[in-house]
């Protein structure tokens, strides 16, 4: 980002926010007393542990004793400076020559970057360091995103199932000949100075998940919100958090999508020359993933309320994060990145020139869904059905564009066989147990890959899931993948090979991978509709 | 001054624009076939679509769900990101598509309103308070229709739940064909009931899948629509159930009943729709099957009445 824009972002920030909340029927001391308590008792659980503790604690101390007896101007004051300090937080510093640097050297400096998460301790290996460049596959409606990213601004919203997402989809950007998009990335991963410069670097601002105070929720979004306006592309991950099942992500937290709409709204209202924007899904396909382990039994200890941060993952341990990267490039495993179709800020496709499309292909105004009588407006209920919209579209996206590998198809065959052998018992005690028999017969687990990967096949066909190279005709192959890949990188292998029988020794992990297909009524042969039905007349055309 | 296009000729367009014409709204008709629109004063009657909608705020697809699909593709052409689109059309096309979604494929419009409950052409035509059903995901839709209607003998009820309310109005019109057959076949008043509460679970059961919120069907959309449906025996649906009773054949029942019928089709998507979301429903592929004289009336309507109606698992069975 470009220093003079930072400094409008920022101005904008302050003054928008601090209205919106004047706006409101309760007063500017009461904003200022909830943030006090919000960010005191974060402080005080946080106990020193951050880096910006005594700044933050320095800062909101001043606020306390000059709210004591403040006029209405100056508690107004108070909460601009409060936005200020949040807003600089969360902008970081961008520099734009060291970007150029960075980028202009990306495929190496990539590796360093992964190298970061501890530089001493690999610097020893640097000679052999793995090579993401190859790893990386990019594919999907590239030309469209490059040519939409000429048009207006685009919002590319990814799955998400790694902390080494960001990375890859920067790294994918690169390589389309992208600038990087702006990206929220959580305030945890910036605490490695190196690493932390990086990504900086590259275009992420912070994300700090354990800040309650709603001032600074609204804070982060108004500055998304104005990058966007700013013509500032932006990764989003709609999903909010890294998946915990496996799953494609099918709820999805839109209120960033959601600031897609209202920068397009501020656009029209400001007479932009470009105010499109552009929603652009994006899937992210591993054969394995890092985190695997840690994010099922997250999953499975707290179905329902999820620890949401994660601070102590294999991202965080730099041999984890080099054995993967060193297995990933051994076992000639790919990372797919498919870019989708776009959509507008209303869930209409749009055409490579930038035109929304009706669903019969006739192009439409899109101002005119904002229009009231005074012109472009945001209206809350209305902008929230076009977020919704928007949200289904790129549901369906994720299903469409997601990329079944060899591990997927392996741990769904022998998971599915597990559960049909073992009736009585419920799926949790299923994976505690690992059901009555020790192991099944390989040519069992042959049969069902066989079958399940017909199917899917046939699924692809009709556009309704990719298949990976990894996945092949003959599901003696996808397996015998599977089951090495299995065998490589996770501290137990979800299964493995022993003569003609298959012991399926991790049943989390197996879940875990199995999941990925989770969505698609696989189960329920024709199955039940995945798709919401405000949405279903579209997705039947 | 707000200005109505209605596209479509029928009576219901009819005795809508008879009702907002005379509180001062500017309303425009096209229809294809112009013949059928009574001169009404203050209506503009136009022979092709642009001009009729030419900015336009509002459009009432007032067309049977048979041409829904067809008239929305060709206001299409027309349609713009703010119009407010209402429809009133009981019924389904293929693939159970509802009435929203007809005109969400073929159109860029999003501000849709369903107006359900018991509204019948001939009453409003009367003078006397009319009770709607308006649904809709906006309150834009909501907002605009009660300025319009203000002053009217329309009384609006308002619902978020648009799928429920299409759900209920396209198969309460299978239940009146049940309804009709039950009437002829004398199996009596309780049964009739039965029967319609049967038809009730179904509808229940089918949108709750589809994503309707159950109470919906409890509401004047579901049960508020059926009792004066059935009170006044003029559908024309209980009239084709009457005649399938007596043995006439579909095809010469359809020619002989006044007006669309689409119960018919809504019967037969209604079935394949259940199948394709595995649910099990009764009264529906009853009514299906005997419309097509694959099962004896009788029989078929007296084992419906001997399976339990379930309602306390109306939502999954």
């Amino acid at each position: 980002m470009r220093a003079e824009d930072q400094t409008k972002i920022l101005d904008a920030l302050e003054q928008r926010v601090t209205a919106t909340r004047s706006g409101r029927a309760a007063p500017m001391s009461e904003v200022l007393e909830d943030s006090l308590y919000f960010e005191r008792r974060r402080l005080k659980e946080d106990r020193g542990k951050s880096p910006a503790f005594k700044k933050d604690t320095a800062f909101w101390d001043r606020v306390a004793n000059e709210l004591r007896g403040a006029s209405d101007a100056q508690q107004r004051r108070l909460t601009e400076r409060a936005v200020r300090h949040y807003g600089e937080e969360i902008a970081g510093n961008f520099d734009d020559r060291v970007y150029q640097v960075v980028t202009r050297a990306m495929p190496p400096a990539l590796g360093l970057l992964l190298n970061a998460v501890s530089p001493i301790k690999l610097a020893k290996r640097l000679p052999d360091l793995p090579s993401i460049d190859d790893a990386i596959v990019v594919q999907g409606e590239v030309e469209q995103l490059r040519k939409l990213h000429e048009k207006g601004t685009v919002v590319l919203v990814p799955t998400h199932v790694s902390n080494l997402d960001s990375i890859v989809a920067g790294y994918a950007l690169y390589r389309m000949g992208l600038p990087p998009f702006l990206y929220g990335a959580g305030l945890n991963l910036f605490t490695n100075p190196l690493l932390s410069f990086f990504m900086h670097n590259l275009g992420a601002y912070t994300v700090d998940r354990k800040k309650q105070d709603p001032l600074y929720k609204d804070a982060l979004k108004a500055y998304a919100q104005l990058t966007l306006e700013h013509g500032y592309d932006n990764i989003f991950f709609p999903g909010g958090t890294r998946s915990r099942s496996g799953a494609i992500e099918k709820r999805l937290k839109l209120g960033l999508a959601g600031c897609g709409l209202q920068a397009y709204i501020e656009n029209l209202k400001a007479n932009k020359s470009r105010p499109d924007i552009f929603v652009v899904p994006c899937t992210l396909s591993f054969e394995l993933v890092l985190e695997a382990e840690t994010l099922i039994d997250d999953f499975l200890k707290e179905v329902g309320k999820a620890r949401y941060i994660i601070d102590d993952d294999e991202f965080t341990k730099p041999s984890r994060l080099y054995e993967f990267m060193t297995q990933l490039v051994n076992l000639d495993s790919k990372i797919h990145v498919t870019i989708s179709r776009a959509v507008d800020a209303f869930g209409n496709d749009v055409d490579d020139e930038g035109v929304s499309l009706d669903p019969c292909g006739r192009s439409v105004d899109t101002s005119r869904y904002v229009l009231t009588r005074d012109g472009p407006a945001s209206v809350a209920d209305r902008d929230q059905e076009y977020t919704r919209e928007v949200g289904e579209r790129i549901v369906e996206a994720f299903l469409r564009d997601n990329v079944v590998e060899c591990t997927h198809v392996t741990a769904y065959a022998i998971f599915s066989l597990l559960r049909e052998r073992n009736p009585r018992m419920n799926v949790l005690r299923v994976i505690r147990t690992g059901g009555e028999d020790e192991d099944l017969a390989l040519a069992d687990v042959y049969r069902r890959a066989q079958a399940l990967s017909d199917k899917l096949f046939t699924m692809s066909e009709e556009r309704r899931i990719r298949v990976g190279p990894s996945v092949k005709r003959n599901a003696e192959d996808t397996v015998s993948d599977g089951l090495k890949h299995f065998s490589i990188y996770h501290t137990r292998p979800a299964a493995k090979r022993r003569g003609d029988r298959v012991v399926p020794s991790d049943r989390t992990l197996l879940l875990y991978y199995q999941n990925r297909l989770e969505g698609y009524g696989l189960d329920a042969l024709g199955g039940a509709a995945s798709l919401s039905p405000d949405h279903r007349a579209l997705a039947a055309r | 001054m707000a200005k109505l296009t209605l596209i479509g000729g029928g009576a219901m367009a009819r005795a809508v624009a008879r009702i907002l014409v005379s509180s001062g709204v500017d309303v425009h008709v096209y229809a294809r076939d112009t013949t059928r629109v009574e001169e009404v004063d203050g209506i503009v009657v136009h022979e092709e679509m642009g001009p009729a909608v030419e900015g336009a705020n509002l459009v009432f697809l007032a067309v049977p769900a048979d041409n829904l699909l067809e008239a929305a593709e060709q206001y299409g052409e027309f349609a713009r990101g703010d119009h407010v689109v209402l429809t009133a059309t009981r019924g389904v096309t293929d693939r159970f598509m509802l009435p929203h979604e007809m005109i969400r494929a073929m159109t860029c419009v999003r501000k849709i309103g369903y107006l359900g409950g018991p509204i019948h052409a001939r009453e409003l035509a009367t003078g006397r308070q009319i009770n709607l059903v308006l649904a809709s995901r906006f309150g834009e839709v909501i907002d605009a229709i009660r300025g319009l209607t203000k002053g009217t003998p329309i009384a609006l009820h308002k619902s978020s739940d648009v799928v429920g309310v299409e759900v209920a109005g396209a198969i309460a019109n299978v239940g009146s064909i049940a309804s009709g057959l039950a009437a002829a076949l004398d199996l009596g008043d309780t049964a009739r009931g039965v029967l319609l509460t049967h038809g009730l679970v179904d509808a229940t059961r089918l949108g709750v899948a589809l994503g309707a919120t159950a109470s919906t069907f409890s509401g004047l959309a579901g049960v508020g629509e059926l009792i004066p449906r059935n009170v006044t025996s003029m559908d024309r649906h209980v009239d084709l159930g009457r005649r399938i009773a007596e043995g006439e054949a579909l095809a010469d029942a359809l020619v002989r009943v006044d007006g669309h019928v689409e119960g018919v089709k809504t019967a037969e998507e209604a079935v394949k729709a259940a199948e394709r979301l595995g649910l099990e429903l009764l009264l529906v592929p009853a009514v299906h099957e005997i419309l097509h004289g694959r099962a004896d009336p009788r029989v078929a309507l007296e084992a419906v009445l001997h399976r339990s109606l379930d309602l306390d698992n109306a939502v999954a069975r």
